[in-house]
């Protein structure tokens, strides 16, 4: 089905109650309903990184849930209630529903969160499909999505590669911490991990490696088995850099899904809100210069779409750990 | 005499067994049927059938489990662990508790095609079965 770019309204759409006495801006009165999504400052660079945050259990308001349903295309609104439960369903229409605002922000207003359409590479991994008939004009945008069951982020990068990982802090394995490691994390990260006395501390260190490598993974975008975890170690430096490297014994062959593996991917790390760590990686293909010497930018909103949105990198709610 | 109803019996119990799976037709679901069919007249027939269902209820055990599934959530074979709720980090655990349980090694590329319960399952027969 062809949406169309413009949406016109008539008269005021209700405005949901603010459940703050704070002063919210105002939604739309009249007018294109996606025109009152503020224009975020630009993607600087390839080496920058936005990401945009929601809560799920703090957008509980019917009206304003059903004005994000209405953004879902039919299959997004099919798949979000094949989800197991209201809880699952209302996460995934509100995933949907970041993705598509999110995406809108970065087009100067011009392309209407309901119009985008997407694809899935030979891998699986979701795209923006965009037009080729010349009706619109195309963005060089990427996009990650990550869930949590508390937090849903979008990670949006310009012309490169981008993973997002987040996960919270205090995430209880059912399986041992060490086994887990053992089973999928390579042997210099085992031992990293076994280091570790205390048993908080050292499942707070797994959950950083773990949204590293996941992170890692979204961005190459070949699925779990594309990039196998116990075949790439990540590290946390004492100078703070995160360095990917090639386990010790791994592909010597001429397997192709190990030629990827390079020095060419940038990572950021950093914890959020205090509950949460997010991990994100962008490939950074700029030859000539030291890896990791120049440092991702990294800007995070959390955003109500429509409603309000706050800038939160800077603050104490973005601590960079990298 | 004894035999034959053994045979009969078994027959029985795996077709109520398989009829209460609710399915949609898929892939797999069709070759269950069919192997349940064809296995009759095998002396092996019993204990293929009955360890096809019990997988699938083992499996359904270990998701419970560590989706922290109430009992109101009805699963099916055809469950899609995504849509029960499961991030990365919850199937590489459903992964491992099956290797564990069922003493085998799922590769990367084999625990990525597994979506749903039922694939689970079936994965374990063919990789218990091979060892």
């Amino acid at each position: 089905m062809h949406h169309r770019l413009l949406l016109r309204r008539r008269g005021a759409m209700p405005l949901p109650s603010p459940p703050q006495p704070a002063p919210r801006t105002p939604g739309v009165a009249g007018g294109r309903l996606f025109a009152s999504l503020p224009s975020p400052p630009p993607l600087q660079s390839r080496r920058e990184v936005h990401v945009w945050y929601l809560c799920p259990d703090e957008l509980n308001d019917h009206s304003q849930l059903d004005m994000y349903k209405e953004l879902l295309s039919p299959s997004e609104r099919k798949n979000a209630l094949a989800m197991n439960g209201p809880r699952l369903q209302k996460d995934a229409m509100l995933s949907r529903a970041l993705l598509r605002t999110t995406l809108s922000r970065y087009t100067d207003a011009k392309i209407d969160p309901r119009s985008f359409e997407f694809k899935k590479n030979k891998f699986g991994k979701p795209e923006i499909l965009w037009q080729s008939d010349g009706s619109s004009m195309e963005w060089p945008l990427h996009f990650n999505i990550s869930h949590t069951s508390s937090l849903i982020a979008c990670g949006i990068a310009m012309d490169t590669l981008i993973g997002i990982d987040v996960e919270e802090k205090k995430r209880k394995t059912v399986k041992n911490i060490l086994s887990l490691a053992r089973r999928y994390f390579t042997p210099s990260e085992v031992d990293y991990l076994a280091k570790i006395s205390d048993s908080d501390a050292q499942q707070k260190e797994f959950i950083k490696l773990w949204t590293l490598k996941e992170a890692y993974v979204k961005a190459l975008g070949r699925g779990f088995s594309g990039a196998p975890f116990n075949r790439f170690s990540n590290q946390l430096e004492t100078n703070n850099r995160i360095q990917i490297s090639k386990a010790a014994k791994v592909c010597n062959d001429s397997d192709s899904g190990c030629d990827y593996l390079s020095e060419n991917w940038r990572f950021a790390l950093a914890g959020l809100n205090s509950s949460y760590y997010m991990a994100v990686c962008i490939e950074d293909n700029s030859r000539g210069s030291e890896n990791g010497s120049v440092p991702l930018g990294l800007k995070v909103w959390k955003t109500i779409p429509f409603i309000e949105d706050t800038l939160v990198s800077g603050t104490d709610a973005v601590k960079l750990i990298t | 005499m004894a035999a034959l109803s053994a045979v009969v019996s078994a027959k029985l119990a795996c077709t109520a067994a398989t009829s209460s799976l609710s399915w949609k037709g898929g892939r797999t679901t069709t070759a269950t049927a069919r192997r349940g069919l064809v296995s009759f007249r095998s002396p092996r027939f019993r204990v293929f059938c009955a360890a096809k269902a019990e997988t699938v209820g083992k499996v359904m055990q270990i998701v419970q489990k560590q989706l922290a599934l109430g009992d109101d959530v009805k699963l099916a074979p055809e469950s899609k662990f995504t849509e029960l709720g499961a991030d990365s980090l919850d199937t590489v655990e459903i992964v491992m508790a099956l290797e564990e349980e069922f003493k085998i090694t799922v590769e990367e590329d084999n625990a990525q095609s597994i979506t749903t319960i039922q694939e689970a399952a079936d994965l374990i027969d063919k990789l218990a079965a091979g060892s």
